[in-house]
Order: C-alpha cells, then structure tokens, then sequence
C-alpha cells in the first residue's frame, strides 16, 4: 500500500479566490437572444428585461443576488414552458461587495469577448458543492410570471 | 487555454452551475458542439434525479422492488459502475444510503412518509442488474441515489460529444466534478473545504479527470459551510474527520465516486485508489492535509 505523504502548506501563500472577486463573463445579452432563438426578431415587450418573437417564444433577462454572489442569466420559454436557461455572468465576492452598486458598474458593459480581468487567472475551480437552487427558483418565478405572455 | 475561437458557456444543471468550453474549427461548431454537450448532460439530469418520479431513480424507487424496471442504457451503465465500486471497496461505496440522505435533510422525503419513523435501511446487494437494461430491487427498503456518480458520469459523456464533434480542445465543469481534453493543460484551483474562499493549491490537468467532495457551500448565503454531503453505510451518518477530499483519475465516474471513498475511509482507501490508477489530497478535521503520491505530479502549491 502507498503511504500518504503529509503536506504542509504555507498558510501566508494560500491563494484567494474570491477577494476581490471571482468573476466570468459567458455570453452578452445580445449573444443570449442569437443562441436561443437563432432566426427570429425580437420585440422588447418590457425594456432591458422582456422580448418576444413572433412565434411566441419569450426571451427574460434576470439576475440573482446574495450576500456573496450575483448571477445574471437568461431564460427562454416557448409554449409556456423553459426551453433553455443560459448563465451570462457568475460574480463571487468574500468581502460582502455584491450589493454595492459601484463594485458592480466595473462588469457593466463587459461581453463575452471581452472576458473580465478579476480573477481571469483563476479559470477552474473545485472543492465545495456549490448550489444552483437561487437559480432554479428564479426560473420558476420567471416562467410564472412570464410563461402565458403573448 | 483560450484562443480567439474558444467558446465558453454555462448552465445551471444537475444541481449546480456546469461549463463548458471548447475550441474547434469555428465558433459555430464549437457553440453547436457544446449544446450537444449539454443536451446530454440535461439528459442525465433528467433520468437520474432523485427528485423527479418520471425520472429512471424515481421510477426505479417506487417499482423496482415490485418488478423489474426497464431503463436507458446510460443510468443502466451508472448502476453497472455503481456495482462494481461497491464490490471494490467492499460496501464502502453504496448508491442505497438514499433513505439516510433524506433523513439528514439531504435529499427531501418521499411523499407519504411518515416525518419521524424509524428508517430502514438496505445495501446495494440487493440491486439485480438484468438482462435488457432491466433492473430488480430484492429488498422493500431500497432506494438509490446517484448524486455521488451521476454528475461525473454526466461530465464524462459531454466530453465524449466534444470529441465526436471534433473539437480541438474542451473542459466540463460540473460544480467542480471535471474533466479536459486536449493539448494544452487546464489549471484547476482546488477550495479548501474549510475556507472556501481560498485554494489550497494548484492542479494542472491534461486528458484527466478530477472530482470534489467537501461541505455543501452556497455563496449565496455565506461563506460558511453547511457541513459535509457524505453519508457512511456502515454507520448511516455524515463523514466528520474528513472535510474535503478530491480525486484524480482518467474518468470523472471513477473520480466522482472514489472522493466518496476518501472521504468516508480517508487513508485506508490507497489500496482502491491505485487499484483505479487514481490519485487523492484530503483535509482531515484537524486541518492536516495528505495526499497520494501520485498527486504531486502537475500539482503547484502557492509560491
């Protein structure tokens, strides 16, 4: 049997991954609408926030916020029901910064081309099981709310 | 690594938040390469869950012990998995502990039971795999769950679609389950389970897989955690001297259930880590981390 070898890390050189923030850019709003409903025009039915097509299909943007993380994500639903729900942006933050409006106005205008610089050597992560529920509830007010709209 | 026609894109699945991110002649094959991919791990999703009764468990759960249960090939190839990293840890593995999960408040309990009865138990041994992709319960308490090998199954099938799709390079994440292909290597943090908000160290991955087990953490709420997901057969409890431990192996299925393993047996499992070609780093309560080793291969500790 191999022997475990004891490591022991130099607690002064752990590296942070949230502070100041651990942040990914995935698609742009714009990019969200092309990939969901890819040939149709949409008409914006409530501003920034609401579009639909003229087959029905209804494209919501929503964001999520706690007390460390703010996710903005998109919802597409055709024929009452989730057809697809995209994430747009994952912000984690140690120090309590999420609800600040001005940490968050640093992300504003960043696409998915242009990936965010904090944390942007910090690409993978594992350990802990993060949870998607605050999404998943999300989607479910958003479908409530905007699943009939025509 | 990141190239100008490199997509990457996220969706909440599987109880958490996957990624996925390839690379491929176009970025239009590679965006359609990873819907594949994420069209087969919300397949997974769908037939494996615990909490959907039209799902292949919840189907499984109520009839099986009835009948003989006809299911897809995939949650089929699960179960066959399942099995024999049960025979080769000798029970310490073991997709029944479900009716335990539940009562911890891990998993939500089935509709109709009663809120505080005794709970009865039953192992893996009594699960028949049957020609036909059919599956028989031999025991009236038997209830599975695949949430410690489902999410790596799921992650290793997106990577197979990124490579049919010939893509170039790819990386699933499922919440920290994942596994990349290609070239050039990917640089994963590892969280220490105790601050979540700091790694521990650095791992690079090339064509390899690798796994988490740890406490269950919501940064939406706090950085603190809520305690470790992981529950022993033998005693029907949650692991305590081990709080974090993750795996790396050439399958994230293999990786996924053998933290589970490490996390409930702790250094007693080297002899089914290598048996698996697997390599491992733990967190003991006390802070104490060890590791395979085989581990140190790729590893960069904080300068």
């Amino acid at each position: 049997m191999t022997d475990w070898i004891r490591w022991t890390a130099p607690a002064a050189a752990l590296i942070s991954i949230s502070a100041p923030a651990y942040a990914v850019q995935y698609m742009s709003a714009a990019e969200a609408q092309r990939a969901a409903f890819p040939s149709a025009n949409l008409t914006q039915v409530e501003a920034g926030r609401v579009w639909k097509t003229s087959t029905g299909g209804i494209f919501v943007l929503d964001h999520v916020i706690g007390k460390h993380l703010y996710i903005d994500y998109a919802v597409s639903i055709e024929g009452g029901r989730v057809r697809r729900v995209d994430i747009l942006a994952y912000r984690e933050s140690y120090g309590g910064e999420v609800r600040s409006p001005s940490w968050l106005s640093q992300f504003v205008g960043k696409t998915g081309a242009s990936p965010l610089k904090v944390g942007s050597d910090i690409r993978n992560i594992s350990g802990a099981t993060l949870s998607s529920m605050h999404v998943t509830e999300g989607v479910k007010k958003v479908l409530a709310a905007y699943g009939h709209t025509r | 690594m990141d190239t100008p026609d490199s997509v990457c894109r996220a969706r909440p699945l599987l109880g958490t938040f996957v990624e996925i991110r390839c690379a491929g002649a176009t970025r239009l094959a590679a965006e359609r390469a990873i819907d594949a991919a994420f069209a087969a791990i919300a397949k997974v999703h769908r037939q494996m869950s615990f909490h959907d009764s039209d799902s292949d468990v919840g189907r499984l759960n109520r009839e099986a012990c009835k009948r003989s249960v006809e299911v897809d090939p995939w949650t089929y190839n699960v179960l066959e998995a399942a099995l024999e990293l049960q025979r080769q840890s000798a029970g310490v593995f073991d997709i029944a502990v479900a009716p335990a999960l539940q009562k911890l408040g891990l998993l939500l309990p089935d509709s109709g039971d009663s809120e505080n009865g005794p709970i009865e138990t039953a192992t893996s041994d009594a699960i028949e795999l049957l020609a036909g992709n059919r599956v028989r319960f031999h025991h009236s308490a038997t209830r599975i769950d695949l949430g410690g090998i489902a999410k790596g199954f799921a992650v290793d099938r997106a990577i197979e679609v990124l490579r049919e799709q010939n893509q170039r390079h790819g990386l699933v994440n499922a919440g920290g389950d994942l596994a990349a292909f290609g070239a050039a290597a990917e640089i994963v943090h590892i969280r220490d389970p105790r601050f979540p908000h700091m790694a521990l160290c650095e791992l690079a991955i090339i064509n390899a897989a690798l796994a988490s087990s740890g406490p269950l953490l919501d940064p939406f709420e706090s950085f603190d955690c809520l305690g470790s997901s992981t529950v022993n057969p033998a005693t029907q409890e949650p692991t305590t001297e081990i709080v974090g431990a993750t795996v790396r192996a050439s399958s994230c299925t293999i990786a996924d259930a053998l933290t589970k393993v490490v996390m409930i047996i702790g250094e007693r499992a080297a002899a089914i880590l290598s048996k698996y070609r697997a390599s491992a780093l733990l967190v003991r309560a006390s802070g104490e981390v060890f590791m395979t080793p085989g581990w140190q291969d790729g590893m960069r500790a904080p300068a």
